[in-house]
């Protein structure tokens, strides 16, 4: 695993590289190397499946974090690829033409965050969401519990608790969610 | 079989006066109800039929949300639905039960619909889990829908998160007995009801595609 | 008998052999579950369930042909069943049995499927004619040893009459062409695998595969209709081999027990054996059995 992140470092500038678990390795690349690594390494080193495509919202430094997640199935070792976009002007190069799949993850990230993939096919045609009018509903402003009541009636009767002060009373200040420790 | 009596929420009730809906005709479809009628014989007729109806229900095999994961061991040796005369159908043509089995999205709640017009009259709709009656756990969810009935005549809900298997064939045995009454009358109100119906199913699928009635 | 007798009797015996055929079927879904370790339905859950589709709405419709298919169904069902004599002797239960009825018999066996051939690609249903395609294709195969065990009966007997075969059949069980002209009958009861298509040769309905094939789009009384014609069909299916191969019956008892042990020929094999798939299906009707046919038939040549 090692070796090849070497390797990957005399070619292209990685920015950070983490060690999740022994099989599983993230590094970190500007968006414009992200479509040659990944070409390079399908081409040139044994992380040649595409097996998940993600994307996360860092509404707070206002990015967009795009992960592709490699896999040697021989090794059975896994390479995570991640990078940072522009959170307003949401475009990524399009790997469809390296991995076929990828049509269907960047078909769903189109919907669910708003990244545009051009030359992608399928781009804006709806996969979950069928009709839908408001924004992406996987960015962090989106406010799930407004466009609830706005467009499903609910059976009265039921009450509201709010999640950030359910979990704080239930596990405590912190929530339960400490991993970092 | 033992049927216990589970505890049915109120029907959602379209507002009062709503006007039968008539262009679908006399002779086709809303002929007969299943509310026993005032002659002697048409009367006995009805019971003899719903007693047939009871006891040969066809389960439309599918599934939209994580409640389908139950049906399957209904099928098994160790809860065997067949001897109730339960099968499972793979087309709504031939089904009479419609089981909604959980969380619903509003892509499938099309889908649903059109199988469920599909189906032959008289059919029946049972709300499986806590997400049919007033969402469940997905309740906040931007793509389910909270509350079944708003959009479907609900025959039999079946709460929990999700219902045992046991639950299940419970709630199979009150929808019999409730068709042996000839109480079971979801499809006529959907009917009598259907522009309310529309009006609500139109108002949650933004895109919608599906003729007026799916025949 | 005078001809309104004979009309009546043959009424009653259509209705007693969908009666027989249904009992059947519920004897054979709680064999099933049985097997399976389940309790099973009731015996006579296919009674219930024909009433349930008789009190049920149609809303469909998809073209007159589809209309007419259940009935061509039926008709071939009934039909086939109305040529073979159920109980030798007895002229109420002989049926409209007549010199080259055999040859009769066997194109009333084409016909429901042919008649559902032509509705179920009218109602639309891509599964539709995915199955009626893989149920004539499998018909033509087992037709051809089917046909060879029936030329070498006829040839062996001498003649085309189904009468005429049973009555060369007496005189004790070893006269039977089960044991007279084995090679024949093992073509005949391999065909009769296909004929009924339980598995291995289920490819028609096909449960998970093309859900149930081609009566997905009939409902309600349409689907009652071919529950008659599979009940009717599956009698007289059974009783014709009863009669080509058993020596037929002399009476309704003696009937009823070789019928029933031929049709569980085949659910017994059925209960354990997996899916063909089309073309092993056809590969398979095409090798052995027809071979047994051909060799049936010299046998008949070479020893008569």
């Amino acid at each position: 695993m090692k070796t090849i992140v070497d390797d990957i470092r005399t070619r292209f500038i990685v920015e950070w590289e983490h060690q999740q678990r022994e099989d599983l390795r993230q590094i970190g690349v500007r968006p414009g190397t992200v479509v040659p690594l990944l070409g390079w390494l399908k081409l040139h080193s044994p992380f040649v499946q595409l097996t998940h495509m993600s994307a996360v919202d860092w509404i707070e430094e206002g990015e967009l974090q795009l992960t592709y997640l490699l896999t040697d199935p021989v090794g059975m070792r896994s390479l995570m690829v991640c990078t940072r976009i522009d959170r307003e002007e949401a475009t990524m190069e399009s790997v469809h033409a390296l991995w076929p799949q990828a049509v269907t993850y960047e078909q769903e990230i189109n919907e669910m965050f708003g990244i545009c993939f051009p030359g992608s096919p399928r781009q804006g045609v709806p996969f979950i969401l069928e009709g839908w009018d408001d924004m992406p509903p996987m960015r962090r402003d989106f406010d799930t519990v407004e466009h609830v009541h706005a467009h499903h009636p609910s059976r009265p009767g039921r009450e509201h608790t709010d999640p950030r002060a359910y979990i704080g009373r239930v596990f405590g200040e912190r929530g339960f969610l400490h991993d970092d420790d | 079989m033992e049927s216990k009596k589970l505890p049915v929420l109120p029907v959602s009730a379209p507002p009062e006066g709503s006007v039968p809906h008539a262009p679908l005709g006399e002779g086709c479809f809303l002929g007969e109800t299943q509310r026993p009628k005032a002659p002697k014989l048409r009367e006995a007729l009805a019971t003899i039929k719903n007693w047939f109806r009871a006891n040969s229900l066809w389960v439309m095999a599918y599934g939209t949300g994580c409640g389908s994961i139950e049906l399957r061991p209904l099928t098994t040796a160790r809860f065997d639905m067949e001897r109730f005369g339960l099968a499972m159908r793979p087309t709504p043509r031939q089904s009479n039960v419609l089981i909604i089995s959980g969380y619903l999205a509003v892509k499938s709640l099309k889908r649903v619909i059109r199988a469920y017009e599909q189906m032959p009259s008289p059919k029946w709709v049972v709300g499986l889990g806590s997400c049919t009656i007033n969402g469940g756990m997905y309740w906040d969810s931007y793509n389910t829908i909270n509350q079944l009935d708003l959009y479907l005549p609900v025959d039999t809900y079946i709460a929990g998160c999700m219902p045992r298997p046991e639950a299940l064939l419970a709630g199979f045995g009150y929808l019999m007995e409730k068709i042996k009454k000839g109480e079971a009358n979801g499809w006529h109100h959907y009917l009598e009801n259907l522009d309310w119906y529309k009006e609500n199913q139109k108002k949650v699928i933004t895109a919608w595609d599906l003729p007026d009635y799916n025949w | 008998m005078p001809l309104a007798t004979k009309i009546l009797w043959s009424i009653v015996g259509v209705f007693g052999a969908l009666a027989y055929g249904l009992a059947i079927g519920g004897v054979i879904r709680k064999v099933m579950a049985r097997i399976q370790g389940r309790i099973g339905p009731p015996v006579w859950q296919p009674y219930i369930d024909l009433g349930k589709n008789l009190s049920l709405r149609t809303a469909t419709h998809h073209g007159v042909m589809s209309f007419i298919a259940p009935i061509f169904r039926a008709a071939g069902g009934i039909g086939v069943f109305l040529l073979v004599p159920v109980v030798i002797g007895v002229p109420a239960l002989e049926n409209f049995s007549f010199s080259g009825d055999l040859l009769m018999v066997m194109y009333f066996i084409f016909f429901g499927s042919l008649g559902m051939a032509l509705g179920a690609a009218e109602a639309g249903h891509p599964h539709s004619p995915i199955g009626i395609s893989r149920g004539l294709a499998q018909m033509s195969s087992y037709e051809l040893p089917f046909a060879l065990a029936v030329v070498a009966l006829a040839a062996q007997a001498g003649s085309f009459s189904i009468r005429e075969i049973i009555l060369a059949q007496q005189g004790g069980w070893l006269h039977w062409n089960l044991f007279a002209n084995p090679l024949a009958a093992a073509a005949a009861f391999l065909a009769f695998l296909g004929m009924n298509m339980y598995a291995p040769f289920n490819i028609v309905g096909a449960p998970q595969e093309i859900p149930v094939g081609p009566p997905t789009e009939f409902n309600s009384q349409f689907l009652s209709l071919l529950m008659v014609g599979r009940a009717t069909f599956a009698v007289a299916k059974i009783v014709l081999y009863m009669d080509l191969f058993l020596g037929g019956a002399h009476s309704l008892p003696e009937a009823l027990v070789k019928t029933f042990l031929i049709y569980f020929w085949s659910i017994f094999v059925g209960a354990v054996f997996p899916r063909f798939r089309t073309e092993q299906s056809i590969r398979f009707f095409l090798g052995w059995p027809t071979l047994a046919g051909i060799a049936g038939v010299l046998l008949v040549i070479f020893s008569h």
